[in-house]
């Protein structure tokens, strides 16, 4: 009997310690604002994400650089892979090992801020408006939060990027892609009217970020509560639907992540993508010869706006040299420099005037970089920060249930809301 | 013959080479199961995040799964795979077993077929299966090819289809391992009470049932309690079919889905995932009760 009973114990431990999880973060301390003025020297770290290696060479130079400008210090650079970089951080922040210098995009750095363990760089450094576009520092202010949190490093946006070939082959004039929501469905039925299904345009359910993009208000202004749940969002996901039912999309969008949409351009198999300034030059190396018959035109709607910036610990023991290695990096020579590398836009008001981002060099990658950098104008962070894992899996979840005709666009969205706002107010 | 008192370091050395003997195997028991099976049971009465800790909510946790609809989904789901894999997985692994058993030239070759799923990564495995089941995957190319569907079968976007296209991959991916245990326990029946009951004219089914099945019998409970604790806590054959969403509306997910989905990122709420980790603590040992009762009786 007792060896009945310690096997059942035994067995439980086994089944509860497989998911097992740990409390508590440490809280940041305090660096006093004059701190910053110190001198410029000893050893500082900074980690970036997934720049090795095609940006190594590019990031020892700007590193070198600055050893050179201020003798005496010391840069020791990380670069994290790309894979499970938010859990790199995270382990870094609880244990308090966070670097001085941190690559992090907004929505890393808030859960950051809310344990106070960045540096509100606003309090050290008096310029950052005049010199960074205002929807750079605008990402990296939070509500409830006094201050700015990063210095903003490079943006990007999305751009439409559509398959001439296929477009052509099928009925339809690559040099008038859809404009609207409403055209690509319309195309969308010639195309699979004319290739028998074979070939079809549309290939991507829409995310919360699609209903912000098509107007429609997410959080209340005081950030307490989600109202996505409106008719006008009911009407858009009502329209994806009948184009789900309509067989305008593959059945695999219900459980595809976003890059499967991608994917399924990369390989010819749909005709339209959306993508960052710099796809068609990704599409380059996986498949050279989609890549020239790829043509670009503005996003829909309001087009997404992605920052990434440089965060410096609040428990750096080297300020001066955090702040100012800070700034190198996202100085406009050095952004300027890695912008010319890869298609991203420096977040540096100086930068507006280079006419290497507003001019096309003719091909059909500078043509898309041209979109990409005017689309920033009225580019919005589309995602409220608030939105955690959990809530857009289940936004996720309901979209795909109204695609499929479980349930209307209204339930799904009324049950999206009321989980977001469960979530968000525990 | 006199009896000579061990000097004191040797009484020592004996009192403390068992437990340094197991000491290393303790620790690991102790860091890796124990402190973590005790902190998930605090975390279920708090509403802790991954950073800043949290607060003491009582039964808070333990009422939002009561009215969580994605549970009684997840839930339903984990049992039916542990009902559907639980008979397959005890009993097909046996008859392969008696199969592959018998010496005769080339078995060798099958009993390594059947036991290679086993050596390959679930999540490999798995992403080879979606491939052959989406709807653009050999399954429903080679179908459509043949005409015998003119749409495909949405095995991987329509819940149940999904459930029994992971519940399939599950028994396909386990039967090689419980061969293995199977293999080793009919080695231990004894040939004579074969041979005897042969000669008391048993033919091959009334061997099995009454020689084959009464000597493995231990090993068949074994079997179906490690059966239906790893289907109860299913993850990653429904987690790569479904693309990590857990199917249109979420309703393909297994529990510990669930749990990995209220645990992730930085925002996660750690204790009500923990307090669903209870939950699927209770709900696991259930059919172990049931499985221990059932063999005490049957001894």
């Amino acid at each position: 009997m007792r060896r009945y009973w310690t096997g059942l114990a035994v067995a439980a431990v086994m089944v509860v310690s497989g998911c097992g999880l740990d409390g508590a973060g440490p809280q940041g301390e305090a660096a006093p604002a004059a701190a910053a003025t110190g001198e410029v020297k000893g050893k500082v770290t900074l980690q970036t994400w997934a720049l090795k290696p095609k940006f190594t060479q590019y990031m020892e130079g700007v590193i070198s650089a600055f050893e050179k400008k201020h003798p005496g210090t010391d840069v020791t650079w990380l670069d994290q892979p790309a894979d499970a970089y938010s859990d790199k951080v995270l382990s870094q922040a609880a244990g308090g090992t966070l670097p001085d210098v941190t690559n992090l995009p907004p929505d890393f750095a808030r859960p950051l801020v809310k344990q106070g363990m960045l540096l509100d760089v606003s309090t050290v450094d008096s310029k950052l408006a005049d010199e960074y576009v205002a929807g750079g520092l605008d990402a990296y202010r939070f509500s409830g939060h006094q201050g700015t949190y990063g210095y903003p490093w490079y943006l990007n946006t999305d751009v439409n990027y559509w398959n001439s070939e296929l477009m052509t082959e099928y009925g339809l004039d690559p040099k008038q892609p859809p404009a609207s929501f409403d055209e690509l469905v319309e195309q969308a039925r010639t195309m699979k009217e004319k290739s028998g299904g074979k070939v079809l345009l549309m290939s991507r359910r829409p995310e919360v970020g699609d209903l912000r993009e098509a107007g429609v208000k997410l959080l209340s202004d005081d950030g307490k509560k989600f109202v996505f749940n409106t008719p006008e969002a009911a009407a858009l996901i009502d329209k994806y639907r009948a184009a789900f039912k309509e067989g305008l999309m593959p059945r695999d969008v219900l459980t595809d992540t976003y890059a499967g949409n991608a994917k399924l351009f990369n390989e010819g198999a749909v005709a339209w993508t959306t993508g960052g300034g710099n796809h068609i030059t990704s599409v380059a190396n996986e498949n050279p010869s989609l890549a020239p018959k790829i043509v670009a035109s503005p996003d829909f709607g309001i087009p997404p706006l992605y920052v990434q910036g440089l965060s410096i610990s609040k428990k750096t023991a080297n300020l001066p040299t955090a702040v100012a290695l800070a700034r190198w990096v996202t100085s406009p020579e050095n952004q300027a420099a890695f912008a010319h590398l890869v298609s991203i836009f420096p977040s540096t008001k100086s930068s507006a005037n280079d006419p290497f981002f507003s001019k096309s060099d003719g091909t059909n990658a500078g043509d898309a970089k041209v979109i990409a950098f005017n689309s920033l104008a009225k580019a919005e962070v589309l995602q409220p920060y608030e939105v955690t894992d959990a809530m857009s899996k289940f936004i996720r979840q309901q979209i795909s249930a109204a695609l499929n005709g479980q349930i209307s666009s209204k339930e799904a969205l009324d049950a999206a809301v009321a989980k977001c706002n469960e979530l968000l107010n525990q | 013959m006199t009896y000579t008192a061990p000097t004191r370091p040797r009484r020592l050395r004996r009192l403390f080479t068992p437990w340094a003997l197991v000491a290393p195997a303790a620790l690991w028991l102790l860091v890796f199961n124990v402190w973590p099976s005790i902190n998930t049971i605090v975390l279920a009465f708090t509403n802790a995040k991954p950073l800043g800790g949290g607060h003491f909510t009582g039964l808070d946790n333990f009422a939002r799964v009561l009215s969580d609809g994605q549970l009684a989904d997840a839930l339903l789901n984990s049992i039916v795979f542990m009902l559907v894999c639980l008979p397959l997985l005890t009993v097909l692994p046996l008859l392969l077993a008696i199969l592959v058993e018998k010496k005769i030239p080339g078995i060798a070759f099958f009993r390594t077929a059947f036991y290679t799923p086993v050596v390959a990564s679930a999540v490999v495995v798995a992403l080879i299966w979606s491939w052959v089941l989406s709807d653009r995957g050999l399954v429903n190319g080679f179908a459509q090819w043949l005409g015998i569907i003119a749409e495909p079968v949405p095995f991987l976007t329509e819940r149940w289809l999904l459930v029994f296209s992971a519940i399939s991959l599950t028994v396909w991916k386990g039967l090689g391992y419980y061969m293995i245990i199977y293999l080793s326990a009919l080695g231990n029946v004894r040939r004579e009470l074969h041979e005897a009951a042969a000669v008391d004219g048993a033919g091959p089914v009334r061997r099995f049932w009454n020689v084959t099945v009464p000597g493995v019998r231990n090993t068949m409970l074994l079997v179906s309690v490690m059966v239906a604790v790893s289907a109860l806590r299913v993850f990653s054959e429904l987690f790569v079919l479904s693309n990590g969403t857990g199917g249109p509306g979420g309703r393909a997910q297994s529990v510990v889905m669930l749990i990995q989905m209220y645990s992730r990122g930085f925002y996660g709420h750690f204790g009500y995932a923990s307090a669903l980790s209870i939950v699927l603590l209770v709900i696991t040992i259930g059919p172990m009760l049931l499985l221990l009762r059932l063999n005490r009786k049957a001894a």
